[in-house]
């Protein structure tokens, strides 16, 4: 299915088991801190930031908003935590940058820095979420779509 | 890439393919990684591959 989505928009993947949240990148780059250095994610205007958790309804979606919005508006470091930091097992959501994001249910949650996947709830294996002009293009989801103002 | 939550666990970083690079215009050394690399100080598009 095709999603339009204009600059202002979030869209969610709503599931049984999970979220799943997308917003343009309207090009922005975001910072990557790691213990050492600081590494530049540049993104083409059509690039899609998309977060996803192991939760559902209207908590879930607030906290994906807020995660999207911090990272995109208000320009919030990724910090990266030291592989095995007691911190990783706290946090509920995940995000992806790019033109193309597929989902993975067999995967640790933070342990793999393919640019392109990202792991969420059995019922969202498979699922690609593909940037194109004015939204995204989502691959095997079949389930209800919800959209409204980020900003 | 996935990220976790505030504070995101990117695993193994070192693996990232980021590329050195150096903005023609105001000298800053920076590290990034994209298809549209542009300086994250001065905003120029004029930056070059230094390694």
């Amino acid at each position: 299915m095709n999603i339009p989505l204009a600059d202002d928009e979030i869209a969610y993947l709503c599931g049984r088991t999970g979220t799943m949240a997308l917003v343009k990148t309207l090009g922005h780059f975001f910072y990557l801190e790691t213990e050492t250095e600081e590494i530049s994610l540049f993104t083409d205007e059509d690039d899609l930031l998309v977060a996803s958790t192991f939760e559902v309804g209207d908590a879930a979606r607030r906290g994906l908003a807020c995660t999207l919005y911090m990272i995109r508006e208000m320009n919030s470091p990724l910090i990266v935590l030291p592989k095995g930091h007691p911190a990783s097992r706290r946090l509920r959501t995940v995000v992806s940058v790019g033109d193309k994001t597929r989902i993975k249910c067999d995967i640790q949650a933070g342990t793999h820095p393919e640019q392109d996947v990202l792991c969420g709830t059995k019922e969202f294996e498979g699922v690609e979420v593909i940037s194109m002009p004015g939204g995204a293009e989502v691959k095997k989801f079949a389930g209800e779509v919800l959209k409204e103002k980020l900003v | 890439m996935c990220t976790v939550g505030g504070g995101p666990d990117i695993g193994d970083v070192e693996s990232l393919a980021s590329k050195g690079y150096i903005c023609q215009d105001c000298g800053n050394k920076f590290k990034g990684m994209g298809r549209r690399p542009r300086c994250p100080s001065c905003q120029s598009r004029n930056v070059k591959a230094s390694e």
